[in-house]
């Protein structure tokens, strides 16, 4: 009896040992397909830049969400506030991990400056939208840029004001920030190199409420262009109160312009004369994949979708391209982002050799009826030619449509 | 330069009721509120979300706003400083900045992060004064705000109600030992201080915006305005909130912006160093 017990007893250890056996044999390949990976999402949710980071936050947790389950993606977000040390804090907890393989990092220029040897000492590539110059260069390896950089972007800014536009003195207002400060430093060397007299060099704090001193002495300048390197809410400043005070300058501003956002704290008749250079401006296209982007970040965060959102969606989109073909490691992923080709919504990237994904720049105008801007032209492009009577017409959608360095495919996979 | 003078003024006066709310708890209970800034945002951020309910212009929003700013106040005083009153001063400090941020972070979690404009006082545009374009909604800023710093003067100078306020604030003991109800008047002076905070927050919200992280940089100029005129100086606080925005006007229009900034911080050290009790200071205790 006790035999037959033992023997049942070991019959059913060999039946479970074989069983195990199997399991294991036949799930082996499986793991190692689908072993799940982690992209965490460090951006600034609080603090004076909370509505680029949290424009950052959805276009790339959109992708993330979007990704089908055989990428095993887990996704999770972090707060970095504004201080270099939140970011790196912040970087600390999740970049020792054995799963990550990318991690969405800050806009803003000065987390990244101190994000950036973490992510190079751990061989994890960062995949941002900041626009700050120095973010990438030549010893740079796992950083990846999804905007244009301020050389890029600063230079078509500078030449729409120029040679597209034929402005000849322009007043230039920047950010004491180190986004403004780079693209200050861009902008002046692009005027300089075009042969315009920059007739104004104005610096304010994203603290300060009265433009009125700052539009004084920029008038003393006789300018006739305002151009603009502002965050959100100093730049609907400068524009409302240059209005108020019936300044009717042409302006031409930075990217924080085509911000929904910051048309949303104007008049329409107050954007009237307004331009600014941006990545892409995602309610301005009518392409079928653009409407759906659109229509699918509405849905989710019941706000609009900028630039920002839709360069960090492209950029986590080619994340997940490569996460799919097979890079399961921070290295082959950065392998992937460093020499595939990635196309887009917003435009096709690949890198320059230095993380620098983005190299297109668009246009956009308001017309003054309406807060929905249109895009005039597009850096690479033949830029438009000037139009005495305001903004040329807008991109059509059969044309937009037609273009060829974008996917159009909707959202999801 | 009359024009810059008028921004100034309007600019000053919505300050001024950010750093009278302060000294009145200072005052009264001898804590730095560091919420302050951020009651001022959550004033802001009322008057924003109560304009598409309420289609009128914001003047008429003023008492709503006060009124529930107020109340605001009460809760303030009744979690962050009356469980803490007997504690070392540094609780009430860190007890107000944990309140700061949590209504800061309500403000973002209700209205996200992006700036939000309330409606005009009166209704926008300029209107032309011998010569002079000035916003109308600047001559209603400064309106409101001198009503409101006259009727505070009246509340304290010329009511029952007032002088008890005022001997609170000079000394709660012996007020207390007078029949003076100091805890009540301590509920009070919070909710007259949130009440003027929100207000200036409806005040700057049209024409300067409102975004939720604004409160730390409203808070220190509430703290420069009062370093300036004199801790426990309703008056002084006045005439500091005035000060820092003519530096940021007038003085940044002559220099620019970074140099004005520079030059105002300079000010306050030389009147450190020369008045430590500030233009129109009492003497200071045990203050931060």
């Amino acid at each position: 009896m006790r035999q037959s017990v033992r023997s049942a007893g070991v019959r059913r250890f060999a039946a479970v040992c074989l069983a195990s056996a199997v399991v294991l044999v036949s799930a082996a390949p499986a793991a190692a397909a689908s072993a799940p990976v982690y992209v965490p999402v460090l951006v600034p949710l609080t603090g004076f830049l909370s509505l680029e980071g949290t424009s950052q936050r959805n276009g790339a947790m959109l992708a993330l969400g979007l990704a089908p389950t055989e990428a095993g993606v887990h996704a999770e977000v972090f707060d970095t506030g504004t201080s270099p040390e939140g970011a790196v804090t912040a970087l600390e907890r999740v970049i020792g991990r054995d799963d990550v393989v990318a991690i969405a990092a800050s806009m803003l220029g000065t987390q990244m400056l101190a994000m950036r040897p973490l992510a190079e000492a751990y061989r994890v590539p960062l995949i941002t939208v900041s626009g700050t110059a120095s973010v990438t260069g030549p010893d740079t390896r796992y950083v990846f840029r999804f905007f244009p950089a301020d050389p890029v972007a600063k230079r078509a800014h500078a030449r729409y004001v120029v040679e597209t536009r034929g402005f000849r003195r322009p007043a230039l207002i920047t950010q004491t920030t180190a986004y403004g400060q780079s693209g200050r430093a861009h902008l002046l060397e692009a005027f300089r190199s075009l042969g315009a007299e920059v007739v104004a060099d104005e610096v304010i704090d994203p603290t300060v409420r009265d433009m009125l001193p700052v539009l004084t002495r920029v008038a003393a300048g006789g300018p006739d262009v305002l151009v603009l390197h502002l965050h959100a809410g100093s730049t609907a400043l400068v524009i409302r109160q240059a209005r108020a005070i019936g300044r009717t300058w042409p302006i031409v501003a930075g990217s924080a312009m085509h911000q929904p956002s910051t048309a949303a704290l104007l008049a329409p008749e107050e954007l009237a004369g307004v331009c600014a250079e941006t990545a892409s401006s995602p309610i301005s296209e009518d392409r079928p994949g653009m409407a759906a982007f659109v229509a699918e970040y509405r849905a989710r965060f019941d706000s609009e979708p900028d630039a920002f959102a839709l360069g960090q969606y492209d950029g986590m989109n080619m994340v997940l391209d490569a996460i799919l073909g097979g890079a399961r490691t921070a290295e082959a992923v950065r392998a992937a982002l460093a020499e595939g080709t990635h196309r887009g919504l917003a435009m096709t990237y690949r890198s320059d050799g230095t993380g620098n994904m983005a190299h297109t720049v668009a246009i956009i105008c308001y017309d003054g009826t309406s807060r929905r801007p249109r895009v005039v032209a597009r850096a690479g492009d033949p830029v438009a030619p000037p139009d005495p009577t305001g903004p040329a017409e807008p991109v059509a959608p059969t044309e937009a449509a037609e273009r060829t360095d974008v996917a159009d495919a909707p959202p999801g996979r | 330069m009359a024009q810059l003078l008028v921004n100034g003024l309007a600019l000053g006066a919505a300050y001024a009721l950010v750093a009278l709310g302060f000294v009145l708890i200072v005052n009264a209970t001898g804590a730095v509120n560091f919420a302050q800034g951020d009651l001022v945002v959550a004033g802001g951020f009322l008057a924003v979300a109560a304009a598409p309910l309420v289609p009128v212009p914001a003047l008429v929003l003023v008492p709503a706003v006060a009124a529930l700013m107020a109340v605001i106040g009460l809760v303030l005083s009744l979690v962050a400083y009356l469980p803490l009153s007997r504690r070392p001063p540094v609780a009430v400090f860190i007890s107000t900045i944990a309140a700061g941020l949590i209504l800061e972070n309500g403000v973002l979690v209700l209205f996200g992060p992006a700036p939000r404009s309330a409606p005009p006082l009166i209704g926008g545009g300029v209107v032309e004064l011998g010569g002079l374009v000035v916003a109308r909604q600047s001559l209603a800023i400064i309106g409101v705000a001198v009503a409101l710093i006259a009727g505070q003067q009246l509340l304290f100078h010329r009511t029952q109600l007032g002088r008890w306020l005022r001997a609170t604030a000079q000394d709660a003991e012996i007020a207390r030992a007078c029949g003076i109800p100091v805890v009540s008047m301590v509920l009070l002076t919070f909710a007259l201080a949130a009440a003027y905070a929100g207000t200036a927050g409806l005040l700057l919200a049209n024409q300067f915006f409102i975004t939720p992280s604004d409160g730390g940089d409203l808070m220190l100029r509430a703290y420069i305005a009062v370093t300036i005129g004199g801790w426990g100086s309703v008056g002084g606080a006045v005439a500091g909130a005035v000060l820092i925005a003519v530096f940021e006007t007038v003085v940044a229009a002559r220099l620019g912006h970074p140099v004005a900034t520079g030059l105002l911080y300079g000010v306050v050290l030389v009147i450190l160093a020369v008045r430590p009790r500030g233009l129109f200071g009492e003497a200071a205790g045990r203050r931060a």
